[in-house]
């Protein structure tokens, strides 16, 4: 009972207001809506994932179990993840510190538009340290475009 | 918090509520569980716990469920209501996850609450009627249906005390054989097949005023077997010989037909989980998203061998189940028709687009508006209108198939079928489904034939001055079009 009432106390973002950060703060939950091949990354076993909420969407990159753990349709709830460049590309995901757990099947709403891992990001001006929009390279993810 | 014993949890899905309560009061409790047996009496939050804890020991620890029954039976209060309650919401919330020991348990432990006529008992049956899967012919499918025939025909007393039982598990079983039947199986199916015939002609043979009250699905689901020779006789009488049935009231077959079918029977063939589903698609998701969604539904419940069957019971339970507040009808959540139109063209089958078809037409066929939903007929009539720009064949096949319905289901009762479509097209345009029938009328891309035949149809049943003038529109319409 206690931990279920410590998840309810966690901050829950929604996806359009994530940005890239170096720290594993972001606590959210998003469906999933296609999958890449896995593949081998030295070591590790990864995907890369389309997931999406009510307010935007962004690439999710699966680490181990959770590459097969997890299918289209499945809601996802992370907890401490973090949303960083990961071999250029930006990609939210739980990394070592984060936490994962399919918490429902089919029943969330999500839009593809806008892609948080398609949006140009710039330094802040005010504050070298953070990151702020500064265009969209594409309205919805190039990896993974809607369905026709 | 070791692995389930109840449910198969995969390593990445989160503890199930459910599961969690049953197991931490189990946890707490089980001290208590062993005799001696405490003789205080529990407060009302520690019989809530026991109950709890007994439920879990019982579906979990099969060589001392007996002792745990036993001690149920000792402490029980309320007649068995909130134990029940928990089997029902399990068996409803998780039994496709229930791990095989605990459903053995949970139907053993669901036949002796029916011995002890539990509180609630009728709906835990109805509950894991509906756990039942159409087009699922696995073991453990065949399994449940035998283990709740079982049930039913040991405790025939009871049963006949029961009609909301009664009639829901006719309903199922009915609908079972008709794809049980067509299977050339196992000695396990032929014996489940067997089970089943039985159980149904007895109902049919003994209860059928209470049958009455499915209404009309009644005979949708009897045409199915029609076939079957352990239904002749059966259909004979329905036909010929009403008196056998020993039922003052019924006189004909149409009786039945002029019986709308009461919407909680179409849930009988949609597992909770569908159900949760389709709800969602047609009350929240907005046209444009629709695909992915259908794509997933797809997938989890009908891309297996054999689960084609179960559009069918998907399409009726969309017609007659799932009615959209006028609000969604005005917004732009995705459509019923539109839904129907993506499940119709999901059949590969032509057996099953044909029943498909039938189930979408079903209450056009006797419609009378003192009795019906305008809502039930209202996915057919704009799956026509919509499909005319785009999808024409879509248009003509229903149509077709609309009137070869009219001359073929019943020849008997033609002249009731003719007015149940006429009523139907003519309520439609008057309460502004469609505008007009013009679109469909005056379609040069459906056959002159058909739109003739439409027209004569329409011209042919006596249905006031709205619906003389639309059919006069109509037959100048198609004149035009030749």
């Amino acid at each position: 009972m206690s931990s279920a009432k410590l998840e309810a106390d966690l901050s829950m973002v929604l996806l359009k207001d994530i940005i890239p950060a170096a720290t594993n703060t972001i606590n959210t939950e998003f469906i999933l809506l296609d999958k890449g091949y896995v593949a081998q990354d030295g070591k590790e076993t990864t995907c890369l994932a389309l997931v999406a909420d009510e307010s935007a969407s962004v690439h999710f990159l699966m680490w181990g179990d959770e590459c097969r753990g997890f299918a289209p349709g499945d809601i996802i709830r992370l907890e401490n993840g973090i949303f960083s460049y990961h071999k250029n590309s930006l990609v939210l995901r739980a990394g070592k510190k984060g936490k994962t757990a399919k918490v429902g099947e089919f029943c969330k709403l999500f839009v593809e538009t806008p892609n948080m891992s398609e949006i140009k990001w710039a330094r802040d001006h005010n504050n070298p340290k953070k990151f702020v929009q500064e265009s969209a390279v594409s309205p919805h993810s190039r990896i993974f475009p809607p369905m026709p | 918090m070791g692995s389930s014993e109840l449910l198969r949890i995969a390593s990445h899905e989160a503890q199930n509520p459910i599961d969690s309560s049953l197991r931490e009061a189990f946890s707490s409790l089980h001290g208590r569980l062993r005799p001696p047996f405490s003789l205080s009496i529990p407060s009302p939050s520690e019989y809530s716990q026991l109950n709890l804890a007994l439920a879990y020991a019982i579906l979990t620890q099969p060589l001392s469920a007996k002792t745990h029954l036993t001690h149920l039976h000792g402490i029980v209060t309320d007649g068995y209501d909130l134990f029940t309650k928990t089997l029902i919401s399990l068996s409803h919330h998780c039994y496709p996850k229930l791990l095989e020991s605990p459903r053995t348990q949970l139907l053993w432990v669901s036949s002796q609450l029916v011995e002890v006529a539990a509180v609630g008992v009728e709906s835990l049956i109805v509950s894991l009627l509906r756990q039942i899967k159409g087009g699922d012919f696995s073991d453990a499918s065949l399994w449940l249906c035998t283990e709740l025939l079982v049930i039913l025909s040991q405790n025939w007393d009871w049963l006949l005390e029961e009609p909301l039982v009664i009639t829901s598990s006719l309903f199922v079983f009915l609908r079972l054989l008709s794809d049980h039947y067509r299977l050339v199986g196992s000695m396990v199916l032929d014996k489940l097949k067997k089970m089943e015939i039985e159980f149904c002609i007895r109902v049919l043979r003994e209860c059928f005023h209470l049958c009455l009250g499915i209404g009309r699905d009644l005979i949708r689901l009897l045409q199915d077997l029609l076939h079957a020779p352990e239904f002749s006789d059966l259909w004979r009488d329905l036909l010929l010989n009403a008196g056998k049935f020993r039922d003052s009231e019924f006189r004909d077959i149409s009786q039945l037909y002029c019986r709308r079918t009461p919407s909680h029977f179409f849930k009988l063939r949609i597992s909770p989980e569908m159900e949760t589903q389709l709800r969602f698609l047609l009350t929240r998701v907005k046209w444009g998203s629709q695909k992915r969604y259908q794509a997933w539904f797809f997938m989890k419940h009908l891309g297996s061998p054999g689960a084609e069957t179960l559009i069918i019971d998907i399409v009726r339970f969309i017609c007659c189940s799932l009615h959209p507040s006028n609000e969604i009808i005005r917004s732009n959540v995705i459509s019923r028709w539109a839904v129907i139109g993506w499940l119709l063209n999901c059949c590969s089958k032509n057996y099953f687009s044909a029943n498909v078809k039938l189930a979408l037409f079903y209450d056009w066929l006797f419609f009378d508006e003192k009795i019906d939903s305008i809502m039930n007929i209202e996915p057919a009539m704009l799956l026509m209108m919509n499909s005319i720009n785009q999808y024409v064949d879509i248009t003509h096949t229903l149509l077709e198939f609309l009137l070869l319905l009219v001359d073929n289901y019943d020849v008997q009762r033609r002249e009731m079928i003719v007015n149940g479509v006429c009523k139907s097209f003519s309520l439609l345009v008057r309460k502004g489904v469609v505008h007009s029938m013009e679109s469909l009328t005056s379609c040069s891309m459906i056959s002159p034939a058909l739109r003739n035949k439409l027209a004569a149809l329409m011209s042919s049943s006596d249905l006031g001055a709205v619906d003389v003038k639309v059919a006069a529109t109509m037959v100048s319409h198609v004149g035009f079009g030749k």
